[in-house]
């Protein structure tokens, strides 16, 4: 009885990490474009953002709505945390090339 | 590109500028809180350039090295201990050189101040230079970038440093008590946005918990407007802060506004009343 429930308590926290781990989202920066420029997410959630600069020239990731900035030297990646967001749309650009390095990350 | 080149270069140039437009304001100042032996010459600024351009350069080449330590957030984590230095030394400034610790050394007290104005302008200087030295580097690989991009930068420069000698005379045409307190409640208000800005980078980095949003004033003042790029680079203006960066950001002002600068600076009477 004693070792059966001690069983069932490592298995419930196993299954709890499983669900604690943070979802992960790749963004591409390519020709000075964000690939994918829309960005779906889950709402209520922290998300752990991916960025890998294809260029080989750095750029710099920034959002007014998400409070994030970062430069991503060339041909290097990093990582961004964001969330958990309420629903709605969150635009980002790349500092760098603003005209062209557009994207809104979208919770839902 | 042009544009581009324009507000890329104004915006970094613009914090620095303000950031040293006060502090030397606040040289003129602190002979008359430290009394007369305290003599604080105003060519630190030089060294302080000097040696933030040569930082940022620095900085802009170890940055792709950096951005890789702890799992991708080195620079969140190094941006966040040049923050805390600068934190660390416009406290000095504000409680330690006009305490009565140094009274009767005003030479040490003069040269405490001059160190620690010329490395928190270092320190801003390289965190804004390195990033237009990152982006001069990328955008110039190409040759039809040359022109407008330097030409922008000329321009955008000379925007920035042109608001900061506005501020700077702005400053010291003030009668003495409100220019004083003018410059101690600005410095306040940079401790707050060094403070703010550890909180978004170790959030960034997932090294703080998330902390839900305090407010929303984008539709008074946008984050991308005129007034509010303005405010950023001036106090670090944020249209959604999170909770947790506006309580740091209080705390700092407060840390700055409870030291003997700060009280010298607001209940100071015109003339030098003994030795302060």
């Amino acid at each position: 009885m004693r070792k059966n429930s001690i069983l069932l308590l490592a298995s419930c926290m196993l299954v709890g990490s499983v669900q604690a781990a943070t979802p992960e989202v790749e963004i591409v920066i390519k020709d000075h474009l964000f690939f994918p420029s829309v960005v779906e997410v889950p709402a209520g959630q922290k998300i752990r953002l991916r960025i890998i600069n294809q260029d080989p020239t750095p750029e710099e990731f920034e959002s007014y709505e998400l409070n994030r900035e970062k430069v991503i030297a060339g041909n290097k990646e990093t990582v961004v945390f964001i969330g958990p967001l309420t629903p709605g749309e969150y635009p980002f650009f790349g500092e760098f090339n603003p005209r062209t390095a557009q994207g809104k990350v979208v919770a839902q | 590109m042009f544009l581009d080149a324009v507000i890329l270069f104004l915006q970094e140039i613009l914090e620095a500028s303000l950031l040293i437009s006060v502090l030397l304001a606040l040289t003129e100042h602190f002979h008359r809180i430290s009394g007369r032996d305290f003599r604080l010459p105003t060519y630190w600024v030089f060294y302080a350039v000097l040696f933030g351009a040569i930082g940022a350069w620095g900085y802009a080449v170890a940055m792709p090295t950096i951005s890789e330590w702890f799992d991708y957030v080195g620079l969140e984590v190094v941006n966040s201990l040049l923050n805390l230095l600068s934190l660390l030394l416009l406290l000095v400034l504000a409680t330690i050189v006009p305490s009565s610790l140094l009274q009767d050394k005003p030479q040490l007290r003069s040269r405490i101040a001059a160190l620690s104005m010329v490395i928190i302008v270092l320190l801003a200087l390289m965190r804004e230079g390195s990033e237009i030295i990152l982006y001069l580097n990328g955008v110039m690989s190409q040759a039809e970038n040359t022109i407008p991009v330097l030409s922008g930068g000329v321009i955008g420069t000379g925007i920035g440093i042109s608001s900061g000698i506005f501020l700077y005379y702005s400053l010291i045409s003030l009668k003495q008590r409100w220019s004083m307190r003018a410059c101690v409640l600005l410095l306040a208000l940079f401790a707050g946005n060094m403070a703010s800005q550890v909180v978004t980078f170790l959030s960034q980095a997932d090294w703080l918990p998330y902390s839900a949003e305090a407010w929303n004033s984008s539709a008074l003042i946008p984050e991308g407007s005129l007034p509010g790029r303005l405010l950023y680079a001036l106090v670090g203006y944020e249209a959604t802060p999170s909770i947790l960066q506006v309580t740091c950001y209080g705390l700092a002002v407060m840390a700055i506004l409870i030291g003997p600068l700060f009280r010298r600076a607001w209940w100071q009477k015109d003339r030098l009343q003994g030795s302060v």
